[in-house]
């Protein structure tokens, strides 16, 4: 793939796809794209970013000016991208994406949520002998839905992501991440002009969900969390997050995988 | 001076702005501060432009050559070592002190212009070019303030600093015009008095007027007065080279492009 400028009228801004993507990190490493896309930031061999000095800011997004404003000194490509996943800009963004019906707050999902699936089938199948039996079916076998859990993307989140592609190098980022590739073979940092020891310093995508105690959202899979809160907490892993939370099985079910 | 003829237009490398020097065009070399860099380890940036065959000069901020401080042998050796690193022709710093009775000023303080104050420059440029590899140019200083009992301009003083010590000049067009405005002195005689055979190349960077005060921040874009005085030298000399300082609020590649070429312009118009 070339390297064309990002293409306007996209129905979900880049940003808002990466966060549906892969969570906050891939929405700040989309925040900065855009910026570099603009002309706005510049990053040194080192991995050094520092804002283009001009009298207008030129930014589309809060997240955007959080970057740029932090920008007043040079800032490592890796620490723009934590702090802006980090950063209250993106859980603005976060709930803008839940009021919208596009997110919501993933459920892990238990071990043991067959149990209760397995309980219910066998007290539905008793009820026609005993219907009392039925109460305790529907119970267990809400239960059973409960502890299933819940990807972090709805359905209404699914159908945006639906058709979209890395059709230029801001929305190869959303999609992809920085240390991603486009056609299998172009690596999404040499879109940017971007060195491989500048990417990556993003952390990798980890392609095992991470057991961690008390598990659930925090799943690594997420990217630092598909919803906002884990990013706090999971630190490095908010950035470059794997794609499987958009539409892979991984999200929300780690802490029992 | 074998290697200084034509060096052309060139900016003063920066780690921020590292790609971008690297490609914009019409960059013919660069400048480095000696301090920034360390032997053994160059950026890879300034590996690419030494393959590419852009000259590399080092240019340092801290010999404090004016001061009656004993010079510091250790910074002068390595800015020699970094002259040898990237095979510079030459090497510079500042007619000023940085440093005096175990304080460090964080700026290139201006040297009284007294012909004792005049001995010991002398003196410790000697001393510094003894322990250099590659002749040594000194650049004048933007002052805010004049030391009182100056007994010498500054064109006539570098012209003595000159002729005693036979170093070469770096000349800060823009510094030229900060003191004008700032503490009225005059561009023209100042190009008047100095051995403009003895030219290494020529500092253009920008700043800001601040009330009644010019600031040479190198932080703002050249006004086009700075780019007089660059005029008013190349109608009296073909400078070997032009350097555009810029340290910090990197504006746009393009405008940093365009700042180059309309030095470009300047040099251009009397080469005719
Ligand atoms: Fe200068």
């Amino acid at each position: 793939m070339a390297a064309p400028t990002a293409a306007t009228g996209t129905r979900v801004p880049p940003e808002q796809i990466g966060y549906l993507v892969a969570g906050p990190g891939r929405a700040a490493e989309t925040a900065l794209a855009r910026l570099l896309d603009a002309g706005l930031v510049r990053v040194s061999r080192d991995g050094l970013v520092s804002a283009v000095h001009q009298t207008e800011l030129g930014v589309s997004t809060a997240v955007e000016t959080l970057i740029l404003i932090n920008l007043r000194r040079p800032a490592r490509f890796d620490a723009v991208v934590r702090n802006a996943a980090k950063s209250t800009e993106m859980r603005t963004l976060h709930q803008q994406l839940r009021a919208r019906r596009l997110t919501r707050d993933p459920r892990p999902r238990l071990a043991a949520w067959w149990v209760f699936l397995a309980i219910g089938v066998v007290l539905s199948l008793t009820a026609f002998l005993k219907p009392w039996t039925l109460l305790g079916a529907v119970g267990f076998l809400g239960a059973a839905y409960w502890t299933f859990g819940a990807k972090p993307l709805t359905r209404s989140g699914r159908t945006a992501l639906k058709g979209v592609t890395a059709s230029d190098r801001v929305l190869a980022v959303a999609l992809e991440g920085f240390r991603g590739k486009v056609d299998r073979q172009q690596n999404v940092g040499d879109l940017f002009g971007l060195s491989q020891s500048v990417v990556k310093m993003l952390p990798r995508k980890r392609k095992k969900p991470v057991r961690r105690g008390g598990g659930g959202a925090s799943d690594a899979s997420c990217g630092g969390g598909c919803g906002s809160s884990s990013c706090g907490s999971s630190g490095s892993s908010c950035s470059s997050g794997s794609s499987s939370c958009g539409g892979g099985s991984s999200c929300g079910g780690g802490g029992g995988d | 001076m074998a290697g200084i003829k034509d060096l052309g237009v060139g900016i003063g490398w920066r780690s921020e702005i590292d790609l971008t020097v690297e490609r914009l065009p019409g960059v013919d070399f660069v400048e480095v501060v000696a301090e920034n860099l360390h032997i053994g380890h160059l950026p890879e940036s300034v590996t690419l432009l030494l393959e590419r065959g852009v000259p590399v000069l080092p240019h340092a901020v801290s010999l404090s050559l004016g001061g009656a401080d004993e010079v510091d042998l250790h910074r002068v050796e390595h800015l020699g070592a970094v002259a040898e690193a990237v095979g510079a022709p030459m090497v510079s710093d500042h007619v000023c002190f940085v440093r005096a009775g175990g304080l460090d000023s964080g700026h290139l303080m201006p040297v009284p212009r007294t012909k004792d104050a005049l001995d010991v420059l002398v003196a410790n440029v000697k001393l510094a070019q003894r322990n250099l590899p590659v002749p040594l140019a000194l650049e004048n200083v933007a002052a805010l303030l004049e030391w009182p009992d100056g007994e010498l301009s500054e064109g006539q003083f570098l012209a003595e600093l000159v002729e005693r010590t036979d170093c070469w000049l770096l000349v800060d067009v823009a510094n030229l015009y900060a003191n004008a405005r700032n503490i009225g002195t005059d561009p023209e005689r100042f190009l008047d008095e100095i051995p403009l055979e003895r030219l290494a190349y020529v500092h253009v960077a920008g700043g800001e007027q601040h009330g009644d005060i010019y600031h040479d921040t190198h932080a703002h874009a050249v006004l086009p007065e700075v780019l007089d005085v660059l005029d008013e030298l190349c109608s009296r000399v073909a400078p070997p080279g032009v350097l555009l300082e810029r340290d910090d609020n990197y504006p746009s590649d393009t405008e940093i492009a365009s700042e180059l070429a309309a030095i470009r312009a300047v040099v251009d118009k009397h080469r005719g």
